[in-house]
């Protein structure tokens, strides 16, 4: 058994070394990649002190220049926008955390790429499925997060972020549809992300 | 009684120029020269601890400078401001260079003020409370559940209910992107990675200044070859602007009139001793007003200088006439010279004293040290003619009729006929003039208007305000209490008065220290909102079941709250943990009064704040406004003092010569005190205080002219040629400052100079008729 691990890990740091990038490549071609995608989100959060799991359900939007609107509905309905410098919750306007809203539009947009940026990026490939493993480079965020894992077909399907204090967040998305337009909800909301 | 003893007064003179050389040798090694344009505002008007808060708000905001490095992307612009840190560290100008969020001086504030999170409640949360405690349940689930609820709910276990978290949060109302640590900011086209630094010499010395003028100048080059673009601003770049024109203008200035006197000296007299004599006479007045001026005030301010420098073309107005009195007789010696022109000069001297006097009351530091430096230039460039020029014009004699001569004797007999001859229309035209000119003259107090900074200094400025609106204006609140309570209660009640203004968007942002530290009552008061709503009532009990606690941990809250029940923060305390911004508001307590300043940002509604000043305990400081309408009156005071000036020289002028004859001299200096006002209004010039200063320069000369053409008698042609002489030099010195970008300066100039030229045409008119009798 430990064999096994040891070898995979081997394995998982040789196809780093040696096709990172082409691993990435074909993650990114194989992902349906479109200005806008929507769909449902399913949210646990698993915070250490808490002995049952926070679960909140919704619906995000993600539009490749206007960013990410993520739509609570249980158990509190609330809204959060976030492009790349703003970010706007139910409580006003925040202070974007540490690439944050660069990270969520990339993550949710797909664009790999974009992610290299800030991330030291495992990747494994297999026929039907892919998982991406992302460790923070810049050091203040480490100290948040210490990974995130990403996997995938065609589409991002689950997100997992591990704080560096021990809280799991799960996402996993559905019914992910590939719009031509925004309809005139979120265009609205988009609206308010603007300077 | 025979008082000519030329050697024994050059003696005394060489005596007098040996001791202020002394003197000047050991004050003029120390800082001795001001560049600040603090200086230049009169304290006394204001109530003390209005001028204490004063300085105290523009020593901290002149010494702040805020640079954004900017580039396509984040990163880059990260990587121009971590160079230009470096950069500005090794300049040793600063004391303080911030680049990276002060992350550890955040994480202690925390620790510190955590003991108290019970006392400490922000306005929301506290407003929540009231209202509806099940809104702040809601609003901890919407918290928690959100992607970026790790940030806010971090310290989940230890504040269950995140009011603390919330307290913490909103002591940072603008919420800025930190990336790596540094704050980024965007705009359409770029990020900015900001900088921050305080310089360290408060008082922005002139040398320093250059040396940061040169650094910005560097940077910037730098970083746009790099591909990037950086922004600065500062007040110390505004005051290095001004410092360096101002200083560039005294050397044109003093160049531009020192030549021309040479070239004209040159043409008069042929002769290298007159402009030798000259230069000695103006040097050793400006030396001596200099030294005296640094030993008075303990430093001098440069735009003093600027003024002092166009002291030369006065100060040789008693060499020329003296010079020039050899044209008007064929034997003539140094002793009978003096003899003829003493009386002219002596009085010619106390009335330019007299108007300089009129300066020295002004309460603006800036003009007292004008009065003082123009008045000593005046009496020792007086001294050195009078008791020095006998000895060394021993054997001065002219064998020759320079161009000059011929043309002011043409001027003098000619002019006079042709006005006389015309004197029906052109007195007409002349009451026209004037008439129009004063009826067009407006008079312009505003501060801002002398001021003249480059557009793009402003341009730039205006940019970091949009992008980074977090440096305060001008403009602030003090609030004072005769006792801590007492000062929190005045300032909470403007604050919450602030709080409806910003809501109308009459302003973007306020500070005040009762927004972050509740006094004692008021931090009993928080304590006891929470135990009623939400402690006591249940309600978090059920919300930490809800959420999945452990019932230990219910339990542990509960105790903790239920013994931090005596908590009190005390302000220094407080104080102690806050940041550098927050703590400067604090002023102190001191003799039963306690103080605080109110910052205010991004004001759109100046009328509406200055109301607020009717709370108790309130005073709305407005520097731009005060110093303005300070302006204003002074400008009023001193045309009453140009009218006492002119009746001083009137009175002493009618004992001396009878009331008819001081008259006639003083219609001189009257038509160009009016010509000069008029020429501003058809001008449309800047009409202020420091125009009335130059009237009263006008009136001195003007009499000075008068009188000299007054007493001339039978020496009209050789009176004709010093006066002109004189005139010629003084538009040199006066006409080159109206050229001045310096809005004060400019206006100095350009009053004087259609007061002067007025003088020359008036003052041949006088003393006809006495000498053709």
């Amino acid at each position: 058994m430990i064999l096994l691990k040891a070898l995979l890990l081997y394995l998982l740091a040789f196809g780093q070394g040696i096709a990172g990038e082409a691993v990435l490549t074909e993650i990114t071609a194989r992902l349906a990649r479109t200005p806008i995608a929507q769909g449902d989100f399913h949210q646990q959060k698993h915070l250490k002190v808490l002995h049952k799991p926070l679960i909140s359900t919704g619906t995000f939007t993600y539009h490749q220049n206007k960013g990410v609107i993520w739509k609570t509905l249980t158990p509190v309905a609330s809204l959060l926008l976030v492009n790349e410098s703003k970010l706007l919750t139910g409580q006003g306007e925040q202070a974007v955390p540490a690439a944050f809203g660069k990270v969520f539009k990339a993550m949710l947009g797909g664009d790999i790429s974009a992610l290299t940026e800030g991330f030291n990026i495992i990747g494994t490939d297999q026929k039907s499925s892919w998982q991406l493993e992302l460790i923070p480079k810049d050091e203040m965020l480490k100290k948040i997060i210490s990974t995130m894992v990403l996997s995938g077909d065609t589409e991002l399907r689950n997100l997992e972020i591990r704080e560096a204090g021990g809280n799991i967040t799960r996402i996993t998305f559905t019914n992910i549809t590939h719009p031509a337009q925004l309809s005139g909800e979120q265009e609205a909301d988009f609206e308010r992300l603007s300077p | 009684m025979n008082v000519y003893h030329p050697k024994l007064t050059a003696g005394l003179w060489l005596v007098g120029m040996l001791v202020i050389c002394i003197l000047g040798s050991q004050a003029l090694t120390k800082d001795w020269l001001e560049t600040s344009f603090l200086a230049l505002l009169p304290s006394s008007e204001q109530q003390p601890e209005i001028a204490k808060a004063t300085r105290q708000h523009n020593e901290l905001n002149n010494r702040k400078m805020i640079w954004l490095a900017g580039a396509a992307t984040s990163q880059e612009a990260i990587g121009h401001a971590q160079k230009l840190k470096q950069q500005l560290e090794q300049s040793r100008l600063f004391n303080k260079v911030v680049l990276e969020f002060p992350q550890q001086q955040y994480i202690e504030q925390y620790r510190q003020l955590f003991l108290y999170r019970y006392q400490l409640l922000d306005a929301q949360t506290q407003e929540m409370l009231v209202k509806n405690p099940e809104a702040l349940i809601r609003q901890n689930l919407e918290i928690l559940n959100s992607p970026i609820g790790q940030m806010q709910a971090a310290d989940l276990e230890r504040d269950p209910s995140l009011i603390f978290s919330r307290y913490f949060s909103a002591q940072n109302p603008v919420k800025l992107n930190l990336e790596q640590g540094i704050v980024v900011l965007s705009d359409q086209h770029r990020f900015w990675a900001l900088l921050l630094t305080d310089l360290q010499d408060k008082r922005l010395q002139l040398d320093k200044l250059e040396t940061l003028s040169s650094l910005v100048n560097s940077a910037t080059g730098q970083i746009k070859a790099d591909g990037g673009e950086l922004l600065v601003s500062g007040m110390a770049l505004f005051t290095a602007h001004g410092a360096e024109s101002a200083k560039q203008e005294i050397s044109t200035v003093g160049i531009g009139s020192s030549l021309g006197i040479i070239v004209l000296l040159w043409a008069t007299f042929r002769s290298v001793r007159p402009l030798l004599l000259s230069s000695l006479a103006i040097g050793s007045g400006l030396l001596a007003a200099l030294v005296i001026c640094v030993l008075f005030f303990g430093k001098i301010h440069i735009l003093t200088l600027v003024f002092g420098a166009s002291l030369i073309g006065v100060a040789d107005d008693y060499a020329q006439h003296f010079l020039c009195d050899s044209f008007g007789e064929k034997d003539w010696n140094p002793r009978k010279g003096l003899k003829f022109i003493l009386p002219g000069l002596s009085l010619g001297l106390m009335s330019n004293l007299l108007s300089y006097a009129g300066l020295g009351f002004s309460p603006f530091p800036g003009l007292q040290e004008v009065a003082l430096f123009s008045a000593m230039g005046l009496l020792f460039a007086w001294l050195t003619v009078v008791m020095l020029f006998p000895l060394l014009l021993t054997g001065f004699a002219f064998d020759h009729q320079p161009g000059i001569l011929k043309l002011t004797t043409y001027w003098e007999q000619h002019w006079p006929l042709w006005v006389s001859k015309n004197r029906r229309w052109l007195g007409l035209m002349l009451a026209v003039f004037i008439a129009g000119g004063l009826w067009m003259l407006k008079p312009q107090d505003d501060v801002r208007l002398l001021q003249s900074p480059p557009a793009e200094l402003l341009r730039t400025a205006d940019k970091i305000r949009s992008l980074f609106p977090m440096s305060p204006d001008n403009q602030f609140f003090l609030v004072s209490g005769k006792d801590q309570a007492d000062w929190h209660q005045n300032e909470q009640r403007l604050l919450e008065r602030l709080g409806a203004l910003k809501q109308q968007k009459a302003l973007s942002a306020y500070e005040g220290l009762s927004n972050y530290w509740p006094d004692a009552s008021q931090q009993q008061q928080n304590y006891q909102l929470l135990k009623h709503k939400l402690y006591g009532s249940g309600l978090l009990e059920r919300y930490m079941n809800d959420l999945g606690f452990d019932p230990a941990a219910v339990k542990a809250e509960h105790k903790q709250f239920a013994e931090a029940e005596r908590n009190t923060l005390a302000l220094p305390e407080w104080l102690a943990a806050a940041d550098e911004s927050k703590r400067q508001l604090w002023l102190g307590c001191d003799e039963g009064r306690c103080q605080s300043t109110v910052t205010l940002t991004g004001i759109s509604d100046i009328s509406a704040l200055s109301m607020l000043q009717n709370l108790p305990g309130v005073a709305w400081v407005d520097q731009v406004e005060s110093v303005s309408s300070l302006f204003a009156r002074y400008r009023i005071r001193a045309s009453g003092l140009l009218l006492v000036a002119f009746c001083l020289a009137t009175l002493g002028l009618g004992v001396k010569f009878g009331w008819r004859n001081s008259a006639t001299i003083m219609s001189v200096p009257v038509v160009a005190l009016a010509v000069s006002l008029a020429m501003l209004g058809w001008f449309d010039q800047l009409f202020s205080l420091f125009n009335l200063f130059a009237l009263l320069l006008v009136l001195g000369i003007g009499v000075d002219y008068g009188l000299f053409f007054f007493m001339a008698g039978d020496r009209r042609v050789s009176t004709s040629l010093g006066v002109t002489l004189s005139a010629v030099t003084t538009l040199l010195a006066f006409g080159l400052l109206a050229i001045s970008s310096t809005e004060i300066v400019h206006a100095f100039g350009f009053t004087v100079t259609a007061g002067i030229v007025t003088a020359l045409l008036c003052a041949p008119l006088i003393g006809l008729k006495e000498y053709k009798k």
